[in-house]
């Protein structure tokens, strides 16, 4: 579905990622884990348009992403659930969830998707006209990921959901991923919290300083020795 | 969850007050009496204020009313910060003024076509700056107004040069001769009128949650499949396409348009009356055209000292109230 070959980019002359190499099929969903400043942000990035990549190929289900825009890349297919969740704290839910299915047309669709995340999130269908920037940050989360779903994707990009957020909260949010992926959608996911991520996920990458230094299934690097040692502070 | 409903849990002291006034505000009768009366109020007005000196400082209010709705579009909701908004006032200007006095067009397509070139401009504009941002493109803008009135100021072949152009004749509208101030005033009123309609419903469009969801974060809504770049510039020529019809309006209300019409005081004084007022609220800036047209009226007699009043209001209205009288909340703090 997503085939990455020898992706390089980075912020102007400094370089962040040295060639990245990583597939997802359909309907797997994969980790990507790594520590700050791992190039895990500017990945997500890179693949959905926000950063140019000066190197390597992106195709997704044979098209081929590079230098698209991000409005392009967003209709092709893949949603991006930024890092820090960055709601419009300003606008209601509603229309958080209203500015998600930007671009598409059928507006009963769009009503009847609205109601389907309602019933999945009910705190949120409960604070439907509340300003997003009042909701807590597990409810913001959850916001951002309802409003990447409005746009029908096939893969989703979540980076770091579980950021800044309470063990139960992130519980909750690990459970509706498995829960998201279970009906057929593709996930990438990026976290910090390996140990979680890696129990959830089918495979994953483990990326450090810009290169992609293991990869597996999941539950096999859950047990490897120096996976443990470096990630899950287990001596 | 039915409105209300959570309320009682909270047991707050003055919740009462708004909840009945929610309940009165939701009555037909009320919303259309609380629609139609202001409406009366301002159709009638110059049959009441029969004074040409008020009627003229109101038909002034309604010109700023509309060029500060306009920069209230550009500045308030795509979060742009515009101070070449005078050159667009003016290109609507002499738009108007060189039609109607050489070419003999009529009043009302000058006025259309004042808007159209004010917004064509304003694309011709946005195009190279549009991945300029913030101090950068405020530069920018700055350089294009002052380009603009030195350009009206030395081609004097075309312009007229600091003379400006005069005599503009007395406009008609399919037979209706505008004369008179309370003329001026309804054909004031009809222009905000269209501006007010038109601005809401855009506003509240899929068009306008876009832009707002570019002010509120511009990585979020690129992530969301909106083309910031293209709706920035989008946005910006229509904010200037309202300047234009201002600036046509001036032209056959003031009968002379000149370079000076079109300083950069006039583009800071019109972002003073958008902060002033409330960014981002879309009648919000009228009140702070009202507040800063009645402050330089009334203190006229100290001439130059009043923009010391002017400067004292804007520091007082940034301290205590710094998202201006009636904005959002969207720029607090």
């Amino acid at each position: 579905m997503l085939t990455i070959n020898s992706l390089e980019s980075g912020y102007g002359k400094i370089k962040a990622l040295f060639g990245i190499d990583l597939e997802i099929k359909q309907g797997e969903i994969v980790a990507l884990i790594g520590a700050n400043g791992a190039g895990k942000t500017t990945f997500l990035k890179t693949v959905s348009g926000l950063i140019q990549a000066t190197g390597g190929t992106m195709s997704f289900e044979g098209q081929s992403l590079n230098r698209l825009a991000p409005e392009k890349i967003v209709n092709l297919g893949i949603s991006h659930v930024p890092e820090g969740r960055m709601v419009f704290t300003q606008r209601t839910v509603e229309t958080n969830l209203q500015i998600g299915a930007f671009g598409r047309k059928d507006k009963k669709a769009i009503r009847q998707d609205m109601e389907k995340y309602y019933e999945m999130f009910p705190i949120l269908a409960e604070r439907r006209n509340q300003k997003a920037g009042t909701l807590s940050g597990g409810e913001q989360q959850m916001l951002a990921i309802a409003r990447g779903l409005m746009k029908r994707p096939k893969l989703l990009f979540l980076d770091e959901p579980s950021m800044g957020l309470s063990p139960v909260l992130v519980s909750q949010i690990f459970k509706t991923i498995r829960e998201l992926n279970k009906t057929g959608l593709s996930i990438l996911l990026v976290e910090q919290n390996v140990k979680k991520a890696l129990k959830i996920t089918q495979r994953a990458y483990v990326i450090e300083l810009g290169r992609i230094v293991h990869q597996g299934n999941s539950c096999d690097l859950l047990d490897s020795e120096q996976i443990r040692k470096s990630y899950l502070g287990e001596v | 969850m039915k409105p209300g409903t959570q309320k009682h849990g909270k047991q707050q002291t003055g919740t009462i007050i708004p909840m009945t006034f929610k309940t009165l505000a939701k009555n037909p009768v009320f919303k259309t009496a609380a629609f139609l009366l202001p409406a009366l109020g301002c159709v009638l007005l110059p049959h009441v204020m029969t004074d040409t000196y008020y009627l003229g400082i109101i038909n002034y209010m309604i010109l700023y009313a509309i060029l500060c709705m306009g920069l209230n579009l550009i500045l308030g909701y795509a979060g742009l910060l515009s101070l070449g908004h005078a050159a667009f006032y003016g290109l609507g200007g002499y738009t108007t003024a060189i039609l109607i006095t050489r070419c003999g067009f009529g009043f009302l397509s000058c006025l259309i076509l004042s808007g159209i070139i004010a917004l064509l401009f304003g694309i011709l504009l946005g195009l190279p700056t549009r991945k300029v941002r913030g101090d950068y493109f405020c530069l920018l803008t700055i350089a294009f107004g002052e380009i603009f009135r030195l350009v009206a100021q030395a081609w004097i072949g075309f312009t007229n040069g600091a003379m400006g152009i005069v005599g503009i004749p007395i406009p008609a509208i399919l037979g209706w001769s505008i004369r008179t101030e309370a003329d001026f005033y309804y054909l004031g009123l009809i222009l905000l009128a269209f501006t007010s309609i038109t601005l809401s419903l855009l506003v509240n469009s899929k068009f306008g949650r876009a832009f707002i969801a570019i002010r509120e974060d511009e990585l979020a809504a690129s992530v969301m499949g909106i083309n910031t770049a293209v709706y920035k510039i989008i946005v910006f020529g229509i904010g200037c396409f309202y300047a234009g019809l201002a600036g046509s309006y001036l032209a056959v209300y003031q009968t002379t348009v000149t370079p000076s019409n079109f300083r950069l005081e006039e583009s800071c004084l019109m972002i003073i009356m958008v902060i002033v007022g409330g960014m981002g609220s879309l009648f919000a800036p009228i009140a702070g055209v009202i507040i800063m047209t009645l402050a330089t009226e009334y203190f006229r007699g100290i001439s130059e000292y009043r923009m010391l009043i002017i400067g004292v209001i804007m520091v007082a209205v940034l301290l205590f109230r710094p998202q201006g009288i009636f904005g959002t909340s969207a720029f607090k703090g």
